[in-house]
Order: structure tokens, then C-alpha cells, then sequence
């Protein structure tokens, strides 16, 4: 038991060491979206075919909202060096204070991103309402 | 039967857990690793993620301590059962390593298709990062995934659970070294007869020409025989994860978040749908409301073939 309990310890302490050494190296990066052809592969990444039609994208390039011939409604925001997103449908809720718009896709664990979307954050959160109906 | 079992484990040869022994070359490769990333592309590596990993590495030690005596005695109380008595030559030795990556592709490829055990399976491929930290992101829960008994087979043949057991712990070994981008092809002949970093980047991907391909742990051969093998190709750059990606770095959620899916479906599913949403693959619904593997591969291999606009 003792010597599971040593194991235990210096298994927590080494990954302690490795994660902080991550970090004091600087990894991870600071990923962005900075062009609407950049979007366009990770809509394709996270759904794949999805082919948007129009696309908005965070000033600061932390994400992005799409949306497709068919209607659909994709959200994607940055997590750690790599982008997520969702699939919004009648689950998801959306928040508008001027040129913000905060979207929540209704899953706790991915959490509510906020957009700065400037004058078409109106739009985008017309479509999203329309999508809750 | 615990007497029984008392006995047998009077007879177990003394061999040592060579994953004790590994574990200090795992970390400093791991040193190497991110001293490489940092060099070449420092968004190989995220701390968070990394954290992550290891830590479900860490967790699935202790549940391996929790629950390795009760795998240790269904695998003597096989033992029983055996069809002959194999010896401790060396032909043994090789013979049960290489049947032993065998039933470790079986079990893989059943981990990828059948959804309960990719419940268990599944954080092993939730980073989407591919690195030397993802090879240690093992599995809390593989023992109610009953993944220890895709091992039973070389029991009752004859081997000795200690033997199995040993021959395990190299098979993993082995696989730690081909999680990474730092390497990129071997020879040829290398790459046709062994699983490598190249063969292992397509298992991990997410691509639709990748999905549910190489399942192999140490000889890819496995793959090439019952023909899911895909090479990787240049022009192509690889996504790795899962098709939802988790969006989170909860250890918690990383750990649990397809058991919890399996319980609401089964919980909201109709009655004769409940248990496909158990033992059918990851992906599937009753209502072909989400995408299996093969369903992506279609429609992307359909889009392939439309003229481009």
C-alpha cells in the first residue's frame, strides 16, 4: 500500500512538472480566426461539409457564427491552440447588448461564448431567435 | 475460489511491472517532446490539455490498483479452464506477444464499434492534440466496459496470466512512442510490418478518410490482413479528436461524458431502441438523426466525386 501511495505521489508530482513546463515554455500558441477562408476550414473541420453561406467573425478572431444553405446555424469558438464548435438548434440561447452577442448552445460543459460581431450582431441574433421558434 | 486463486498466485513467477521501469523514460520523453514543440510548432503541445491527460494517465492507474485483482482473478479462474499447459521458453514468450497484440486489435476495433466500449475508450481520443502526453490519457472505467475479457482467449489456450500480463505492459509501452507529429515516415519495410507514428496519426484523426481505420497496437500487419488499413497521405493535414469535439478540459467530463450520453439516450429512447444505444456503434440513432463514422465517409467520398463549383 505504501508503495502505491509513493507511486501515486510521484506520478501527481511529475505531472505537475510536465504541465507547468508546458506553460513556462509558452506552448499552446494564440489561435485566431483571421479570414473568412480560415472559417470556412474549420466549419469543415467541425462538421464536416458543412458549406457556409455567410459568416461573421469575432473581431478578435475567438470565433465565429456560420450558417449554411440549409439554414443551419454552426458556433465556433477557440479551445486552447484548436478551435470547437456546435451545431445550434432550439437548445441554444443567445443574449444581445449592442455589437456583443453572447450564444449558449445548452451544454453546460461547452459553456456560452461571446461574440463582438459589431453592427451585424443584430442580424446574427435574429437568425438565432428564428431558430428557437 | 479464493484459495484457489492463492494458490495459483504461489505459482506466479516473480516478473516485474516493466511499466514502472518506463515511466521515467515516458516523462523525459515528454521533456524532449515539448523542447522539440517549442523549437518547431508550439501549438503541438497545450498546457491545459496536457494537464488533462496525464492526469486521466494517473487516474487510470489508480482504477488499474482498484480493480486489477478482481481482471487478475477472472484471468486465473480462466486459467483453469485451459486447453494445454504452455511453458516458459522462449517461443512462448514471442508466440504469446504476438497472439496478445492480436486480441489487442480485436479489442480496439470492438472499442471503436461498439458503443459501450468506446464509452471507455473514447478519452483516449478526446485531445485534440496529438502528442506523447495523449498516449498516457488511458481509461478510468475499461474494467465495466469488460474489456479485460478480450484477454481470455490466450488464457484458455494455456498462457500463463502472468505471462499475459507481461506481454500487456510491453504492448503499451510500445505504443507510447508513436503518438507524435515529431517523426515522420520509417522505411519501408518498417512501415509495412510495425504500427508507427505515420500509421497511428491516421487512427487518432478525425478525417473522414481516416475514421475507424488502424486499429493496430504493435504490428499493423493486423490492419493490412482484415483490411483496415489506410495510409496516411501527404497532401492532407490531419485533425485529431473526436467527431463532437468535447470543448472542455474537465477531467470529469473527459472521463464520463459518453457514459452520460449512453444513459440519456437509453433513458429517452423507445423501448426496442434502448439496447442498440448500448452495443451498436458510436454515432448511431434510431432516428438517423447523427452521423456513424460510415455515414461521414460517404457523404465525404460523395463530395469528392462531385465536380467542384
Amino acid at each position: 500500500m505504501t508503495i502505491l501511495l509513493a507511486k501515486l505521489a510521484g506520478s501527481i508530482a511529475a505531472i505537475l512538472f510536465l504541465a507547468w513546463f508546458a506553460r513556462w515554455l509558452k506552448l499552446g500558441g494564440d489561435v485566431r480566426i483571421r479570414s473568412e477562408e480560415q472559417a470556412r476550414a474549420i466549419a469543415d473541420q467541425v462538421v464536416c461539409g458543412f458549406d457556409p453561406v455567410d459568416i461573421a467573425i469575432d473581431k478578435a478572431g475567438i470565433g465565429a457564427l456560420m450558417r449554411d444553405e440549409r439554414g443551419r446555424h454552426l458556433l465556433v469558438r477557440r479551445h486552447g491552440a484548436q478551435f470547437a464548435g456546435r451545431l445550434l438548434d432550439h437548445h441554444s440561447d443567445s443574449r444581445l447588448d449592442q455589437n456583443f452577442l453572447t450564444v449558449g448552445t445548452g451544454e453546460k460543459t461547452f459553456g456560452k461564448v461571446t461574440l463582438n460581431l459589431g453592427p451585424q450582431a443584430q442580424k446574427w441574433a435574429a437568425g438565432l431567435r428564428y431558430l428557437r421558434t | 475460489m479464493g484459495r484457489r486463486f492463492a494458490v495459483f498466485a504461489d505459482m506466479t513467477p516473480a516478473l516485474f511491472n516493466p511499466v514502472d521501469y518506463a515511466v521515467p523514460a515516458f516523462v523525459l520523453l515528454v521533456v524532449i517532446e515539448m523542447l522539440w514543440a517549442r523549437k518547431r510548432a508550439p501549438e503541438k503541445y497545450e498546457p491545459r490539455d496536457t494537464l488533462t491527460s496525464l492526469a486521466l494517465g494517473t487516474g487510470s492507474t489508480v482504477a488499474g490498483a482498484l480493480f486489477g485483482s478482481t481482471m487478475l482473478g477472472v484471468a486465473y479462474w480462466g486459467y483453469e479452464f485451459r486447453i494445454a499447459t504452455i511453458p516458459w521458453t522462449c517461443w512462448a514468450w514471442v508466440a504469446c506477444f504476438v497472439l496478445d497484440d492480436f486480441f489487442y486489435y480485436v479489442f480496439h476495433r470492438s472499442a471503436h464499434r461498439v458503443r459501450w466500449f468506446w464509452a471507455a475508450h473514447v478519452n483516449h481520443h478526446s485531445s485534440q492534440h496529438y502528442n506523447l502526453s495523449t498516449a498516457l490519457r488511458q481509461t478510468w472505467t475499461g474494467f465495466f466496459a469488460f474489456t479485460f475479457l478480450f484477454r481470455l482467449p490466450l488464457v484458455f489456450l494455456g498462457f500463463h496470466p502472468a505471462m499475459i500480463l507481461f506481454v500487456g505492459a510491453m504492448n503499451l509501452i510500445y505504443q507510447f512512442w508513436i503518438h507524435t507529429e515529431a517523426i515522420g515516415k520509417f522505411p519501408r519495410w518498417f512501415e509495412y510490418l510495425m504500427n508507427t507514428p505515420s500509421h497511428h496519426r491516421v487512427h487518432h484523426a478525425t478525417n473522414p478518410r481516416y475514421l475507424d481505420r488502424n486499429y493496430a497496437g504493435v504490428f499493423i500487419i493486423w490492419d493490412r490482413m482484415f483490411g483496415t488499413f489506410t495510409e496516411e497521405v501527404d497532401d492532407e493535414q490531419i485533425r485529431y479528436g473526436i467527431v463532437k469535439q468535447l470543448g472542455t478540459f474537465s477531467l470529469w467530463w473527459s472521463v464520463f461524458h459518453e457514459w452520460v450520453a449512453i444513459a440519456r439516450d437509453v433513458w429517452s429512447a423507445p423501448w426496442r431502441h434502448k439496447f442498440s444505444y448500448m452495443w451498436r456503434p458510436p454515432g448511431w440513432s434510431h432516428d438517423n438523426s447523427r452521423d456513424t463514422s460510415e455515414v461521414i465517409r460517404a457523404r465525404w467520398l460523395d463530395r469528392q466525386q462531385q465536380p467542384a463549383k
